[in-house]
């Protein structure tokens, strides 16, 4: 297992501030949720960078989102209106996006080539193709490894995806950094299962069966040198009581009602508080997999349906992050597998395309109301400021405080974090 | 004149144009068309080589309605403006720019001329006064949202033969008959399976209905869409026409397309009501003929692209379609 904790006093924890006041009650159980722990989600918001990927899967269109060309006969009915921004337009299906755009660095010269969900889901979720013998851990797991504290009792990797479409395209995937760093993957409600206590353990029970291993553990260890593996089974041990402990974490009814209004009833808005709620308790990466944009057919009508959920939920995230003071900390990145074709086919439909097509960030670094490259008036070609996955993901790292020139190692294998020879764009980081 | 069986009709011209035609309006051999180059055209298809001429660029989005009152014609778009435009001295009358707070999706004009009804995603349909340009009056019984959440869409409207009824059809299925003077209702039907709301794949939805049609006896409510489909992502149901008896509130019949999938995006029943003409697609397209009486499909013809709306003459020996790339004139040989 690889070690996670590099020794940085910024990223230490006071183990004992974090556990004492949560553990040793009959309470323990219901108790330990940092969202409670003012010194500890201060803590938090000191040093450890989170991630909130609204995954649009199956390929939310560019043209009806972040790069509209209205008037082009690629252009489709949508408007663009002004932002808050000047000289930057966005669909008018955004327009409560179109208040908050220099919050919001878009990323419109994306040209990724893959235009199959499967092949193309796997690159825009680690910024690279795996290679025989590596498989390389996607954005999540990074996350986890990068950003998880070395003995948090929170999940480290929690992704939402509910709708079975295209689900099995994108899973979550640690690669070779190993299940420690996998996710907790929801596909079926907004709670994980199994993780509840038996209603026949009482909190008592349960507290006192960990103390009895506790006391067992270290009988057991006497005059062993068996400091190390106890260490990690230990660990393992408090992990699980404390992913246990934050089933809550889950709980959107721990809201205010106006909070929830706020989101909206919408799975997407719900989810989205969930992850909202999961961040700011030091879960380094939330994915909220929004399937199914794959309009082949119907192009406009589905996204008249779908980009002004997309808008509301945004908005709320980007505000109740500014609200909670977390919008240094805390990055929402929208992205898909790829984007939508100009041409609309005779079912006024668009198909794939990875030509040429958008993804934004908000939050960390990445530098607000900043537009980065430039596709022609007609929308099928990048012809400024040309982005592929791998330099997106490391400006993606870059902006999340990661070196994306970094190494990790399979054996004496040095793995870097991208591939060789990327360049961060220096110019969106602010 | 006698009219026309179906078998009778003869596609004889193709005009071809690079762009998606939502809307003719004819007047004599004259077509205006409303398409996705924001422009109102026109052709004279009686020509042998017609070719399409730019009326005007008034509008800002697709123009998805065209309605002609005797020299007035009238464009709706997904600017929510209505044009009005006087084609004999080629100018414009008067623009109304708030017509509607959404997407205007079709236009219908009263037999008589005397009104011009509009239909749009703000889930109203308003009756405009030909002449004048004023509101007659507002339409409202469909629901602003589906019963998912959504933005609903108001996609079809018709007016009787005779023009005392309208009818308006929207996307989660639900029918209006309405006394076109009064602008009351008079009666609902429901055809829901022409929405589909797929929440365990896909999570939205498509379809609704697409076009309606009053028989000239005004006893008959024929609604067009597409059928239940499974992948949401293309127009894969097949094609769907319900008949009512709208009076009684009792469904007459539900036939279903095994050669044609899509949309049945316009219907127009013959002069006499004996059969009914239907068309639309899905990645082609479709023009189709079902015997009233029998409730059944007499003939079913591939035409090479989606058709939108179409244009029947009074007689009912003519049809002009237009749809994606072209317009399709059909004839009685």
């Amino acid at each position: 297992m690889l070690k996670n904790f590099c020794g940085s006093p910024e990223h230490s924890v006071n183990r004992r501030a974090f556990l004492g006041s949560t553990l040793g009650t009959a309470a323990a159980m219901t108790g330990l949720n940092a969202l409670a722990e003012p010194a500890l989600a201060a803590e938090l918001k000191k040093t450890q960078k989170r991630v909130i990927l609204l995954w649009l899967a199956g390929g939310a269109s560019q043209l009806e989102t972040f790069d509209p060309k209205p008037g082009a006969a690629t252009g489709g009915p949508f408007r663009a209106i002004p932002t808050d921004v000047p000289g930057t337009h966005i669909s008018e299906l955004m327009p409560q996006m179109a208040k908050r755009m220099k919050n919001t660095l878009v990323i419109r010269g994306l040209n990724t080539k893959i235009a199959d969900h499967g092949g193309a889901a796997k690159i825009m979720m680690r910024g690279r193709r795996d290679e025989a013998g590596i498989r390389y851990p996607d954005l999540g797991a990074v996350m986890a490894r990068e950003m998880a504290r070395a003995d948090s009792q929170v999940p480290d990797y929690v992704t939402f995806y509910t709708q079975t479409e295209g689900r099995g395209m994108a899973p979550g995937d640690p690669g070779f950094l190993g299940a420690r760093f996998g996710p907790m993957e929801l596909t079926t409600n907004n709670t994980p299962d199994f993780i509840r206590k038996l209603e026949s353990v009482s909190v008592l029970d349960h507290k006192e069966r960990a103390d009895l291993r506790d006391l067992l553990s270290k009988q057991f260890v006497k005059g062993r040198s068996l400091g190390e593996t106890l260490g990690s089974h230990n660990e393992a041990y408090e992990r699980v009581r404390g992913i246990m402990a934050s089933e809550k974490l889950f709980d959107i009814n721990q809201e205010p009602e106006k909070v929830r209004d706020r989101y909206g009833k919408s799975q997407f808005g719900q989810q989205a508080l969930i992850a909202r709620r999961l961040v700011e308790a030091g879960v380094p990466f939330v994915r909220v997999g929004r399937a199914w944009w794959d309009s082949h057919g119907q192009n406009f009508e589905t996204h008249a349906e779908m980009v002004p959920e997309l808008d509301h939920v945004m908005t709320t995230l980007i505000d109740d992050l500014k609200e909670r003071g977390l919008s240094n900390d805390v990055m929402i990145v929208t992205l898909a597998e790829f984007g939508r074709t100009p041409t609309i086919n005779a079912s006024l439909g668009r198909d794939h395309f990875a030509s040429a097509w958008s993804m934004t960030m908000t939050g960390g670094k990445a530098k607000g109301g900043a537009v980065w490259g430039k596709s022609d008036p007609k929308g099928a070609t990048i012809v400024d400021q040309e982005v592929n996955a791998s330099s997106l993901f490391a400006t993606i790292y870059s902006a999340l405080g990661i070196n994306p020139h970094k190494n990790y190692y399979l054996g004496s294998r040095p793995v870097p974090l991208v591939n060789p020879g990327t360049e961060v764009i220096e110019d969106v980081i602010a | 004149m006698a009219i026309p069986a179906p078998d009778k009709f003869k596609s004889a011209k193709e005009v071809s144009r690079p762009v998606h035609t939502f809307a003719i309006a004819k007047n004599g051999p004259i077509a205006y068309l409303g398409s996705s180059d924001f422009k109102v055209c026109a052709v004279d298809l009686s020509e042998a080589k017609p070719e399409v001429k730019d009326v005007h660029g008034e509008h800002l989005s697709y123009v998805t309605g065209v309605a002609l009152s005797g020299t007035t014609l009238v464009s709706g778009a997904y600017d929510g403006k209505l044009v009005w435009w006087d084609i004999a001295a080629n100018k414009l009358i008067r623009t109304t720019k708030d017509a509607h707070a959404k997407w205007i999706r079709k236009l219908a004009a009263s037999p008589d001329g005397s009104r011009i009804a509009s239909i749009a995603d703000d889930m109203v349909c308003r009756l405009w006064d030909a002449s004048t340009g004023k509101l007659v009056s507002e339409l409202r019984g469909h629901q602003e949202k589906t019963p998912h959440g959504y933005g609903s869409m108001l996609y079809a409207v018709a007016f009787s033969p005779d023009g005392t009824l309208i009818v308006t059809g929207d996307k989660v299925g639900h029918v209006v008959v309405w006394d076109a003077k009064k602008g009351t209702q008079l009666a609902s039907v429901e055809a829901p399976v022409m929405y589909t709301w797929d929440p365990v794949q896909r999570l939205h939805s498509i379809g609704g209905i697409r076009s309606v049609a009053i028989s000239p006896d005004n006893a008959t409510l024929a609604v067009g869409g597409m059928g239940k489909v499974g992948n949401i992502d293309h127009l894969e149901g097949k094609t769907r026409l319900e008949l009512f008896d709208w009076k009684a509130g009792k469904a007459l019949a539900e036939i279903q397309s095994d050669k044609f999938k899509g949309l049945v995006n316009r219907l127009a029943f013959a002069p006499d009501g004996s059969w009914l003409a239907g068309a639309g697609g899905a990645g082609e397209g479709f023009l189709s003929f079902w015997d009233v009486k029998q409730k059944k499909v007499i003939r079913e013809e591939k035409v090479g692209n989606h058709i939108h709306d179409f244009a029947m003459s009074k007689a009912g020996n003519e049809i002009a379609l237009v749809g994606h790339s072209k317009v399709i004139v059909f004839q009685v040989a």
